[in-house]
């Protein structure tokens, strides 16, 4: 029975240690439920929100590492899983890339180059 | 006579259908540059009153990427089926006289989610599982253990006897 789950120590984890782990504590889980309905004492009580929180923390590394992993892998791919790009919001989403607001007409370059704005000033 | 003049004719024959031949070519070839080359589909004949959609080809799935990155895992496993035991009198009675064991168990659970659950959790098979959905919202399950499994062991087991 682990003390404590501490979220940097799993960070070093491998992936079925992880799920290994995961097991394990959905199993403790499990056991303060029985141990609950069987008049179990204070402690044991208690240590049913530390489990599911632990649980919870397992989980969360898991996904961030699969997370992780999958963005390196998209690096240098064209397309990737929708639940991989930036989320912002859906009008944000359809606006013109940044890019695509700066193109120019060729015809509107050749201005700019040739008929610059100009800035005049009076001498005092 | 007649045998050189039908050489003679032959010759003539074979130059006159390499020059025809040639002819030929030259000809198809202003037409097609002058009319185009699409002028020869008749109409297809129809045999029913009936028009019916046509088949066209129908291609299988072959994305370029996944649309959900990761797929997630099993959302109903072992563990999110069954909740808890039950250890009212009711479910005592049932331990001891039907061999039964009654659990608190997930409300989007089915049967044989349950039966599968108490066979990974606790290597105990089930001949049959009753639900009923409680008046609170939870549901229960009875199991009804095989008669090669004693549901007082089980329970000992489990520990919450």
């Amino acid at each position: 029975m682990p003390g404590k789950v501490k979220a940097y120590e799993l960070q070093s984890k491998s992936k079925n240690d992880l799920g290994k782990q995961l097991t394990e504590l959905k199993n403790e889980l499990l056991t303060l439920r029985v141990q609950k309905i069987a008049g179990g004492s204070a402690s044991k009580l208690t240590k049913i929100n530390t489990v599911r929180k632990s649980i919870a923390r397992v989980l969360t590394v898991t996904n961030q590492k699969a997370r992780q992993n999958l963005r390196e892998y998209y690096k240098t791919k064209k397309y990737l899983p929708l639940d991989l790009r930036p989320k912002k919001t859906r009008a944000i989403r359809r606006r013109l890339t940044s890019h695509e607001k700066s193109l120019k007409t060729l015809k509107q370059r050749k201005k700019d180059i040739h008929f610059p704005q100009r800035k005049y000033a009076v001498k005092a | 006579m007649a045998a050189t003049k039908s050489t003679k004719g032959k010759a003539a024959a074979a130059k006159n259908s390499k020059a025809g031949a040639k002819d030929a070519k030259a000809k198809s070839a202003k037409k097609a540059a002058l009319q185009g080359v699409h002028g020869h589909h008749s109409r297809k004949t129809r045999f029913s009153v009936s028009f019916h959609r046509p088949k066209t080809l129908r291609l299988p799935r072959d994305p370029k990427y996944p649309r959900t990155s990761i797929p997630h895992a099993p959302r109903m496993d072992q563990f999110r089926t069954i909740v808890s035991p039950l250890n009212t009198e009711s479910a005592m009675k049932k331990i001891e006289e039907h061999n039964t064991l009654v659990f608190l168990v997930d409300i989007k659970s089915n049967k044989r989610q349950i039966k599968d659950a108490v066979k990974k959790l606790w290597d105990v098979q089930a001949a049959k599982v009753n639900t009923l959905i409680r008046p609170d919202g939870k549901k229960k399950a009875y199991v009804r253990l095989t008669a090669d499994h004693d549901a007082l062991d089980v329970a000992n087991k489990i520990g919450f006897i």
